[in-house]
């Protein structure tokens, strides 16, 4: 039962940082980044080449993935969202192009990684991880470092949202983007900056997801995209708040699944809840009904 | 001729397949429906073929027709469930339809085989009854491309709103789109399960989508033509790649990338582009006279009425 509860919370923390990204990027400037998921497993992948390498530890392993995931999204940013969002005045036709756009930026990322691994699960460089006990349960010190990281990360990123000028500026271009450059926004650069910061968690998250894991595969990304949309539309578009409630049911939902059935059903839940919240409650449990901007 | 056709006519086939599997995803997207359950019902479509060509016996045809008339059947169920949804949400909500299928078919035990999925599947169908039906199904697409149809159908893709005002049922556009992906998705997915011999549940997975958005969106999304040329280049395209080995997956991204930035209306649409840019400077270069400044033969009615002028100017002398 500990067991499992430590497990669940592990998978909260990664989905959270996984998920926080795509939905403030979604919530700010619009855009639905299907390469996120290529950017969390691309960075893992980059951290294995080099970590394994050169025996790298953990704190340097993670901050490498982390930088990695940063550059991958801004290079995308500049590549692929910018030129769109130039070129297309209609909001719905750039979503679905940028959305076109980065499945090929993912397909790209995807088939580089399948190559070189040739499909093959891959992970770090092995480190010792001192284990500590805590009322019975054995805790990995990765494991606290993941929650800790999840949940302080994530609450940091809502506190942010809610006080920061960057914070209130993003709001300010997701709720409507000419007023808010009117009112000084620089749409150019925030978006940059905030593919960046969404690019750095998703590489944070699969530098964590690896180590908790030992390994992961190529595959992995492109499942987390719909494992964190799930969450996001669950949790209500463009609400930090909704994105913790919305990771947090998923990994209940998940947890629960993985101890009573067959593993194998465990892809269905996210799939499963995106359905249902699409029917039951377009806009999410803490969304309000305008989410479309004029 | 046959001797040529005999050699490729492995690669005929898988052709036409990926050509209904790109018009299952772009009949809905040319009405604005952004829909992948196209590729749910390609898997549906194959297994039900696979199911009843290995548990009963039927005849290729008639499997073919009861997992076409299945995709539809849940196609209508999902264009119900689905009628409020939009855009990205559509997108994903069927992305999960085909997601949730594949989870249920490797875990559906003896009928569907689980992980390692059918084998065997084997009923007489030809490359001529292949061609009929695809040949069938282009037909109708190019119809309903033209007159009244087609122009209701861009209306709801350009401006619902202004479509609904008139008088274009935009509801029943959107329904009847995307069942008749779903069901064209089933086509595919039986024709190839029944070609092929077999079908697995990772059969119609993420690599799935990306071949089906490549073909439509590198050769462009407006129009049958559009998917027949991205069908005609993927197919023959893994061919003249051969050298690079598993390296031609990057390229496939690169372009889905590339065209979807740069040119939104695809190969068609650029050709389309040089038409008119031609023509321009024709124009141009002739002493004004009556009539000048206008292409011949009234293309400029046809534009209006194709939207891109694509469709109709393809076809005319280049």
């Amino acid at each position: 039962m500990a067991h499992d509860l430590l497990n669940l919370l592990v998978l909260w923390s990664v989905y959270l940082l996984f998920a926080l990204g795509m939905s403030v990027v979604w919530g700010s400037i619009g855009v639905l980044n299907f390469a996120h998921g290529a950017t969390f497993m691309f960075s893992a992948f980059t951290g294995h080449l080099i970590s394994t390498r050169l025996d790298l530890g953990v704190v340097p392993t993670v901050l490498l993935c982390l930088l990695v995931g940063a550059g991958l999204a801004v290079v995308a940013h500049f590549l692929i969202v910018e030129p769109v969002l130039r070129a297309t005045p209609n909001v719905a036709a750039a979503e679905l192009r940028v959305l076109i756009a980065s499945i090929g930026v993912a397909a790209v990322l995807l088939a580089i990684a399948q190559t070189a691994t040739r499909s093959a699960p891959f992970g770090f460089a092995p480190v010792a991880v001192p284990l500590i006990e805590v009322a019975g349960v054995r805790i990995s010190l990765i494991q606290l470092l993941i929650i800790a990281l999840g949940l302080g990360v994530s609450l940091g990123v809502a506190v942010l949202m809610r006080t920061s000028r960057f914070g209130i500026a993003l709001r300010g271009i997701g709720l409507d983007p000419e007023t808010a450059s009117l009112m000084g926004v620089d749409r150019t650069r925030l978006a940059a900056a905030v593919m960046g910061v969404a690019g750095a968690l998703a590489g944070l998250a699969g530098a964590l997801l690896t180590y908790h894991l030992g390994s992961i595969v190529p595959e992995t990304g492109d499942l987390m995209v719909i494992k964190a949309f799930a969450a996001i539309v669950l949790g209500g578009l463009g609400n930090v708040y909704g994105v913790i409630l919305g990771t947090f049911v998923l990994a209940v939902a998940e947890t629960a699944v993985l101890t009573y059935t067959p593993g194998t059903w465990v892809d269905a839940v996210s799939f499963g809840l995106i359905l249902l919240v699409l029917l039951v409650r377009p806009h999410g449990l803490l969304g309000r009904a305008e989410v479309r901007r004029t | 001729m046959s001797g040529v056709l005999g050699a490729n006519s492995v690669l005929v086939q898988a052709m036409l397949v990926n050509l209904l599997l790109a018009l299952s995803l772009q009949i809905p997207l040319r009405s604005g429906v952004f829909s992948f359950a196209g590729l749910g019902s390609y898997g549906l479509g194959a297994y039900t073929a696979a199911i009843v060509v290995l548990r009963f016996d039927h005849p290729a045809l008639l499997a073919l027709a009861e997992g076409v008339l299945l995709s539809g059947l849940v196609g209508v169920l999902l264009a119900r469930l689905l009628r409020r949804l939009n855009g990205l949400y559509l997108g994903m909500a069927s992305i999960a339809y085909g997601g949730i299928l594949a989870v249920v078919v490797a875990n559906g035990g003896a009928l569907t085989g689980g992980a390692e999925g059918l084998y065997g599947v084997v009923a007489d169908l030809g490359l001529t009854e292949i061609t009929v039906i695809v040949l069938l199904v282009v037909v109708a697409v190019a119809l309903s491309e033209r007159g009244r149809t087609g122009r209701a159908v861009a209306a709801v893709r350009e401006d619902p709103e202004l479509a609904a005002a008139m008088g274009v049922d935009v509801a029943r556009v959107r329904f009847v789109v995307l069942v008749a992906g779903c069901m064209v998705g089933g086509l595919a997915g039986g024709i190839n399960a029944i070609m092929l011999t077999n079908v697995a549940p990772t059969d119609f997975g993420f690599h799935l989508a990306v071949l089906g958005l490549t073909m439509i969106i590198v050769g462009g999304a407006r129009t049958w033509l559009g998917a027949l040329v991205g069908a005609a280049i993927f197919t023959w395209l893994p061919i003249a790649l051969q050298a690079l080995g598993d390296w031609r997956t990057v390229v496939y991204g690169c372009l889905v990338a590339a065209v979807a930035v740069w040119a939104p209306h695809g190969l068609i649409g650029l050709a389309g582009q040089a038409v008119r840019a031609v023509r321009r400077s024709a124009s141009r270069r002739k002493p004004p006279g009556p009539g000048a400044g206008r292409a011949p033969t009234g293309a400029a009615e046809v534009d209006l009425l194709a939207g891109e002028g694509v469709g109709a100017s393809v076809g005319r002398p280049m």
